[in-house]
């Protein structure tokens, strides 16, 4: 039993890094209509941004802060000079998401060198928690709940604000939405932005519990592709199912079978695919 | 005439593949013109840390003797396999038509090894790999223009650690963690066969995929039973693998190659690595005045912490200059300059005396290193020197090369449940 718990709740924790890795490249793909490459880079810069803020504060929350911010602005900065003259035109957009990631692979290498390197969380959040026999890491539960935040005011964002209906019209229709007085660049700005920054937040307590180090982006951009793909493109509460669903996957059969670990991330996939292709939460 | 652009590329081409065809030194000229010296490292990408540090350690030697040998000046042409072995093809290619260099040295990546070796085997051009295991070229693939002068035989450091877990730390049952390709079949695969010679038991093999970002599902699963592991998960990954041991609160030991508490990765392993073992041919920490001057000198060139790589490729590039003087310069009579490659011996290099076996693998010091706090900083104290270490040891060569390739099922895992 306490193997099972054990492993369902790495399958939870490994699920919420993948839900602040997908959830930003859905959101992105919502009102861009673009697969954003470099969405694994703003999480990989993120993480170094928080990993030297932290080892020169010495203050978690500070690196966490200011990485959001840094990427924030990042995606922000990208929508507006290279992308926004290019919308409805993908494969060049998403050619210039390529080129981004290329060059912030190789700038890091350059800033931070080929080292993996690993953020020091404050004390209270670096050991376990003892729950009956089973010992729970204290970091990865902390991460799991703010995940579950960020997901709840995301959602509430999106269904319950003025601003988030402007945000799912111009998902929905962006020309009738322009049409009724929406400022629909200025949404799409904004939505980069927040697709981002939830990949810098990520970047953070990646870098705090498994290290960052060159070629993570790529290594785990197609965990996050898998997640959007199962969850259905644009769809925020996709995006969840779909980090749940390959989170546990990954994580059961890389405990039971290891030998089939390099097919179970896609088999979820595979089956969702072929009943419906638009993913479980997608529009057609 | 306007030619049209097909005939233009195609002129373009052949004019290309002439010159590339064209000798570049004449041979009467031979003995004024320098030595020139091709090396393959991985200067970019993944492990440019530790391709960087080849080039800087052999760069540092070559430094001390200013650049000359009998006479002659050395030029070094580095060109950079990436992380690829296509690449390292491509780029030995040019070194040998090109730029006409009389040797190879470095090469990074163990598949690259085996891509490279074959090309300079054919244009009879010596190879010296400085860095990359690719066991077989000096064992069943073995070359009279290949010398492998590095940190061993991936099962060598298996065998060396095996001996010490079993012998000094008492292990009887061991979990084998190891990464799923050549690499971790071949260190893995060396310890089991002699932990269980010695009479040892390996109880659990766990083979975790290359691209493994969590490792914490493998953790929950692995043996109580133990009383170590034996852990090949190397590269950026050790940084996950052992932190997620030690979050565990597990009672294991841990041994493992050197490559999984790499001076490079102490920083960021932190605790996670107090009491791991390694076996490896090289320690910061190793007490030599060799040691001690090499990193006296290499702080002073490059100001940072030199990668193990960088201490190799320094004894890489003294090797090379010693055969060089051997032979008075001559590297151009290819024949005499293989023996004298194959004859060096130091007896006082930086990390203990170094000679090669007939096969054209180095025969060295292993150290057993337990990775510990001093003065507030992690380092791996050697605790156990192995002197006259083979590729083969303790295993007899011929006996070693008829048995398969280590492998997934190779040794067979007889005590597995």
């Amino acid at each position: 039993m306490d193997f099972w718990i054990l492993q369902a709740f790495n399958g939870l924790t490994f699920a919420a890094l993948l839900f602040l890795l997908g959830g930003g490249l859905t959101l992105i793909f919502g009102v861009m209509r673009v697969v954003n490459i470099a969405q694994g880079t703003f999480y990989l810069v993120g993480g170094y941004i928080g990993y030297t803020v932290i080892s020169h504060s010495g203050n978690f929350y500070l690196g966490l802060v200011a990485s959001c911010a840094v990427i924030c602005l990042l995606g922000i900065a990208m929508e507006t000079f290279l992308l926004r003259d290019l919308v409805n035109d993908d494969l060049r957009m998403m050619l210039i998401t390529m080129g981004v990631a290329l060059f912030f692979q190789d700038l890091c290498l350059v800033v931070w060198g080929g080292n993996p390197l690993s953020i020091e969380v404050p004390k209270y959040l670096a050991g376990t928690i003892r729950i009956g026999r089973i010992n729970f890491s204290t970091l990865r539960t902390f991460m799991l709940g703010a995940a579950a935040l960020l997901y709840l005011a995301l959602w509430l964002f999106e269904k319950k604000t003025r601003v988030g209906a402007m945000v799912r019209a111009a998902v929905d229709n962006a020309e009738i939405a322009d049409g009724l007085g929406i400022n629909v660049v200025l949404v799409r700005m904004g939505v980069f932005g927040l697709g981002a920054l939830l990949a810098g937040f990520g970047g953070v307590f990646g870098c705090a519990f498994m290290a960052i180090y060159p070629g993570l982006d790529f290594e785990l951009l197609p965990y996050a592709f898998v997640v959007v793909i199962l969850g259905g493109l644009g769809s925020l509460p996709g995006a969840l199912c779909g980090a749940i669903i390959v989170g546990l996957a990954d994580n059961f059969s890389k405990a039971l079978i290891p030998e089939l670990s390099y097919f179970s991330v896609f088999a979820p996939m595979a089956i969702v695919l072929a009943w419906r292709p638009t993913g479980l939460m997608g529009k057609s | 005439m306007r030619l049209s652009l097909h005939v233009k590329v195609l002129v373009f081409v052949s004019a290309a593949f002439l010159c590339m065809g064209l000798p570049t030194c004449p041979a009467w000229a031979a003995a004024k013109e320098p030595i020139k010296i091709g090396f393959i490292a991985a200067t970019t990408g993944n492990f440019a840390e530790f391709g960087g540090g080849m080039v800087k350690g052999f760069k540092l030697y070559l430094d001390e003797i200013n650049w000359t040998v009998a006479g002659r000046k050395i030029e070094l042409i580095v060109e950079d396999e990436s992380t690829n072995p296509a690449i390292a093809v491509t780029k030995t290619r040019k070194l040998i038509k090109n730029d006409g260099v009389h040797m190879v040295a470095g090469v990074f990546l163990q598949n690259s090894g085996y891509s490279v070796g074959p090309v300079c085997e054919e244009a009879k051009i010596p190879l010296i790999i400085t860095n990359t295991g690719s066991d077989d070229l000096t064992q069943r693939k073995r070359s009279n223009y290949i010398i492998r002068i590095q940190w061993g035989a991936g099962g060598e450091l298996g065998h060396v650690g095996a001996n010490y877990a079993f012998n000094k730390l008492g292990w009887r049952k061991a979990i084998v963690c190891a990464m799923d390709y050549a690499w971790g079949h071949e260190v893995a695969g060396g310890f089991q066969q002699v932990f269980e010679s010695l009479g040892g038991k390996i109880i659990q093999k766990v083979w975790t995929p290359i691209n493994t970002s969590d490792y914490d599902p493998f953790i929950p699963g692995l043996n109580r039973e133990a009383d170590g592991i034996i852990d090949v998960i190397t590269g950026a990954a050790t940084v996950r693998f052992l932190k997620g041991l030690k979050a565990s609160g597990h009672k294991w030991q841990v041994m493992g190659p050197g490559q999984v508490t790499d001076e490079t990765f102490l920083p960021a392993l932190g605790d996670a690595a107090e009491g791991v073992y390694s076996a490896f041919n090289y320690s910061a920490a190793l007490d030599t005045p060799g040691n001690k001057a090499y990193k006296e000198k290499y702080q002073k060139k490059y100001n940072e912490t030199p990668a193990y790589s960088a201490a190799l490729n320094y004894t890489a590039a003294q090797w090379i200059v010693k055969a060089i003087s051997a032979v008075n310069g001559d590297v151009e009579n290819r024949d005499k300059f293989l023996k004298a490659l194959r004859a060096v011996e130091i007896p006082d290099s930086l990390r203990g005396p170094l000679k090669l076996d007939k096969y054209g693998a180095i025969v060295q010091n292993q150290y057993i290193r337990k990775t510990e706090k001093v003065n507030g900083g992690l380092q791996n104290t050697v605790v156990e020197t192995y002197p006259g270490v083979t590729q083969f040891w303790p295993l007899d060569p011929e006996k070693f090369m008829k048995q398969p390739v280590y492998s997934r099922d190779f040794p067979d895992c007889k005590f597995c449940k």
